[in-house]
């Protein structure tokens, strides 16, 4: 009635697996393995591609200003610098405000609003950023121009110092206008993500402090920021990664001038922007190589602002014990 | 080796032997989370067609010895045993084990019922199809199963709808029937009881009694009367040692080891 | 208690003006959604459905585009979710322990927000540079791109959720693993698994940059997947920034189509997992 004989017989292998086991787990690993490849397929397709133009600049196209296709000379300084404004112009403006729904959302919001609001918000950031790049360009361009714009170069404009921000012409589109519609496509995302990060504090915690008598402002202020503060910064530099990389919402509005001006209501370009514009119209090597270059700097950029989200994101999830 | 399963007679030849031979034996068996050394050189046999409970404080190792007999712990990484267990006189901690033939020998129900997401029949029937029966039989085997198990009367006229959608005692006994369906030589039965309400417990504990004429049983619990009610044979568990072993009975009435009556009257644990 | 007063005052203060911060940002995106119904609606009607993008002053619409993005992102569907699903198989099951899928998970959530132009340029330089000219499956390769992480995360996220013990089970029947994945976990998995499929197709239509130099666009009606070919995002982009009426107007209307699109799928999604969440 029995036999010993029943656990090897079948068996080929030393590992205690059945064969479609093994099929079937291969290729798991292998799919696993193509996100891998992907990544570093995406990274070494613009090291190749960025190549020719750092063989031809050096280093130096880092901090380069020129960008002149007529004469094949190209530098990364003026869409860097773009890049880094408006995506500081963006985050000046959607993290405190973003963090202000979420704070709205968790306690002041009538219970029966927090749900709905709530979905709304998260629908929000899915919206398409060419929606918003199409929004800013016919209304938004236009209003900044003729009523925003000339405000700020009459009042902030004359002020000393930070005068030189607000100088020139209203044009209307321009790095606070790109700046500004950045803001608005992230702050559903970080409104969202700041909520969800918030509800993670322990019903406990809240309620001692409040047991404390403490008000709501010193609550959040004191007790829920500091609690979260990891997750909190983690999921700002995870919105940061995506203001530096967006393009489309930029694209329609930024002006595209490969320049270095003083003044944000000036016209300038991204990174992401120069490409969308340029790439298809590149006409020699060095210029295309050029532009992935552009890519690359973006890329790696992006990469390490996420990679240091993603370690702050985790830190706080270990400490939740999650 | 389904032939072989189902060869298996259900009984011993005289019915009552007042010395079953063991079923499982167990030999020096050491037990590492990690580093940590969770079960501390364990011998043990286990009767066939006896009902041999575990019983001790939380964290003592009963679980996990439970966890040994079909490899559970080869899920996850870190966990090692080393010595022997002797099942049908092969050692099942071999490398060259195949995990599926052993776990369809040793048949688990867990402290949660765990229905699969599938109707009642086919939570059987699943299982059933996987082991190569015929299909001409699948229907009259979940019938078995389900009387087996005590379910049958209860679930005859709603066969499909969804396993989940059972009470609580329910669904512990349908995991009975899944088990029992296949015609396992051991079950083990981790905590079967712990989220059960009184009435379901004292049906599951019928439905134990009466599967101990066809198999060998193994079953951790936390509650004593429960343990005295349905096994035939106690070990009593304490810090990853086996401290003492035997007829229910004798360990209920007379302990050898001090702790053990410790244990039993409540002065600890 | 003057203290108390003080700090009653900064409550009253920084509550309001994180109300104040809601209203402002939740009135903002108003105004931009009711802009967008209006122009949208205005320019919206049969012949956007039934003729292909016209010329500058000509009467048309954007069926091409629209079937285009239709087709390109379900090619993209079609490949991305596949590999989502097994990499996140193997995340949660097989590799759950291994120092592989670390990595992997770390690499995911980068593919996750990545630029998309970026993953635009690496396809150019892959497919489009290697076949010598533009092409729909170069797009819907780069939109499977951006398919791949979102369905990596939630199967991974989703099998997690399924209890050990439920897995347990299934390998205590000594079914091989393979099986227990999919008849158990893979079934208790299966709304958010779902719901993450949605959410990435959602995520793909509406996606330009990286189309911009894959896809490329196409005026006229194309089914060849080796050629250019239209779509929503690519078609506005265009003709929002041309100096036409009709084009402009045909740009909204597709804006219109893409965020209705984007809306209703992400309420889909909502509804299955909250549906299943019932049971």
């Amino acid at each position: 009635m029995t036999a010993t004989s029943d656990y090897d017989s079948g068996v080929k292998s030393t590992r205690p697996v059945a064969q479609s086991d093994r099929i079937f787990g291969s290729l798991t690993l292998a799919a696993a393995v193509v996100v891998l490849l992907v990544l570093l397929g995406v990274f070494a397709s613009l090291v190749m591609g960025a190549w020719p133009a750092f063989k031809e600049y050096g280093l130096p196209f880092l901090w380069t200003a020129k960008w002149n296709p007529v004469t094949d000379k190209f530098g990364a300084l003026a869409p860097l610098y773009g890049t880094v404004v408006t995506s500081i112009i963006a985050m000046v403006i959607a993290v405190p405000v973003g963090l202000g729904i979420a704070i709205f959302l968790t306690e002041t919001c009538p219970r029966v609003l927090r749900r709905p609001l709530g979905i709304a918000i998260e629908l929000l950031a899915g919206i398409p950023s060419i929606i918003y790049g199409i929004w800013g360009l016919f209304v938004f361009a236009p209003f900044m121009q003729s009523y925003i714009q000339p405000f700020l170069i009459d009042t902030l404009g004359h002020v000393p110092v930070i005068g030189t921000l607000f100088a020139g012409p209203p044009y209307g589109i321009g790095m606070l206008t790109a700046g500004l519609i950045l803001a608005m496509m992230i702050l559903p995302f970080i409104a969202s993500l700041a909520r969800d990060i918030f509800q993670t504090v322990p019903p406990m915690l809240r309620e001692s402090a409040y047991g404390m008598g403490m008000t709501r402002w010193e609550v959040n202020r004191h007790i829920v920021i500091p609690h979260v503060r990891t997750a909190l910064v983690g999921g700002i530099m995870l919105s940061l990664g995506r203001a530096l990389g967006e393009t489309m919402a930029v694209t329609f509005v930024i002006g595209n001038a490969h320049r270095i001006s003083g003044s944000i209501l000036a016209p300038g370009t991204t990174i992401s922007a120069a490409i969308a514009n340029e790439f298809t119209e590149a006409t020699t090597p060095i210029y295309t190589s050029s532009l992935i270059a552009l890519g690359l700097v973006l890329f790696i950029l992006t990469f390490i602002v996420l990679a240091a989200a993603q370690w702050m994101l985790k830190r706080m999830k270990q400490k939740s014990g999650a | 080796m389904d032939t072989l399963i189902r060869d298996r007679s259900p009984m011993t030849f005289d019915g009552v032997d007042p010395a079953p031979k063991s079923r499982i034996s167990i030999k020096n068996l050491d037990f590492f989370y990690g580093d940590f050394k969770a079960l501390k050189s364990i011998n043990l046999d286990l009767p066939e067609n006896r009902v041999t409970a575990f019983i001790g404080p939380s964290g003592c190792g009963k679980s996990t010895l439970l966890r040994v007999l079909n490899r559970m712990y080869d899920l996850y990484p870190k966990q090692t045993a080393t010595g022997e267990v002797l099942l049908d006189g092969e050692n099942i901690l071999g490398k060259k084990v195949d995990l599926n033939r052993l776990r369809a020998k040793v048949g688990m129900v867990f402290q949660k019922p765990t229905p699969f997401p599938m109707t009642i029949h086919e939570n059987i029937a699943f299982g059933l199809r996987l082991a190569n029966y015929a299909k001409s039989e699948i229907d009259d085997r979940v019938q078995a199963a389900l009387k087996g198990a005590a379910l049958w009367d209860e679930v005859k006229d709603k066969l499909q709808s969804s396993g989940q959608s059972l009470s609580g005692g329910q669904q512990q006994r349908l995991c009975v029937a899944r088990t029992i369906a296949v015609e396992p030589e051991v079950i083990l039965l981790d905590e079967p009881a712990s989220a059960l309400d009184p009435i379901s417990t004292g049906k599951l504990e019928e439905t134990i009694h009466q599967l101990k004429e066809q198999f060998t049983i193994a079953i951790v619990t936390h509650n004593m009367q429960q343990a005295s009610r349905v096994s035939d044979r106690t070990a009593f568990m304490y810090l990853g040692e086996l401290i003492e072993e035997g007829e229910t009975a004798q360990i209920f009435t007379r302990p050898r080891v001090e702790r053990t009556s410790d244990y039993i009257t409540g002065r600890f644990g | 208690m003057a203290s108390m007063t003080r700090r009653k005052t900064i409550n009253a203060v920084m509550m309001t003006l994180s109300t104040g911060a809601a209203a402002l940002g939740l009135f903002v995106l108003a105004v931009i959604l009711l802009y967008l119904l209006y122009k949208g609606a205005s320019a919206l009607n049969l012949s956007v459905f039934t003729q292909d993008t016209p010329s500058p002053m000509e009467p048309g619409g954007l069926r091409n585009a629209i079937l285009g993005s239709v087709i390109m992102s379900a090619i993209a569907v079609a490949i991305g979710t596949p590999i989502g699903i097994l990499a996140g198989t193997y995340m949660a099951e097989y590799g759950r322990y291994a120092k592989l899928s670390k990595v992997i998970r770390f690499v995911n959530d980068i593919l996750l927000s990545a630029p998309s132009i970026i993953v635009g340029l690496f396809v150019y330089q892959v497919l489009v540079v290697s076949l010598g000219h533009f092409s729909a499956l170069a797009g819907s390769v780069a939109l499977a791109i951006l398919v791949i992480p979102i369905v990596v995360r939630t199967t991974e996220d989703m099998l997690r959720l399924v209890p050990d013990q439920l897995r347990e089970a299934g390998l205590a029947m000594g079914w091989p693993r393979w099986i227990v994945i999919r008849t158990v976990a893979y079934k208790a998995a299966m709304a958010g698994i779902v719901t993450g499929v949605l959410l990435a197709i959602a995520r793909i239509s509406g996606e330009t940059a990286p189309l911009l130099f894959t896809a490329l666009s196409n005026n006229f009606f194309s089914l060849d997947l080796t050629q250019p070919m239209a779509s929503l995002p690519i078609t506005i982009f265009q003709f929002a920034l041309s100096p036409y009426d009709n084009w402009q107007a045909l740009a909204w209307a597709g804006a219109l189509l893409i965020t209705v699109a984007v809306l209703a799928l992400a309420i889909v999604a909502r509804l299955v997992t909250s549906k299943k969440e019932k049971h």
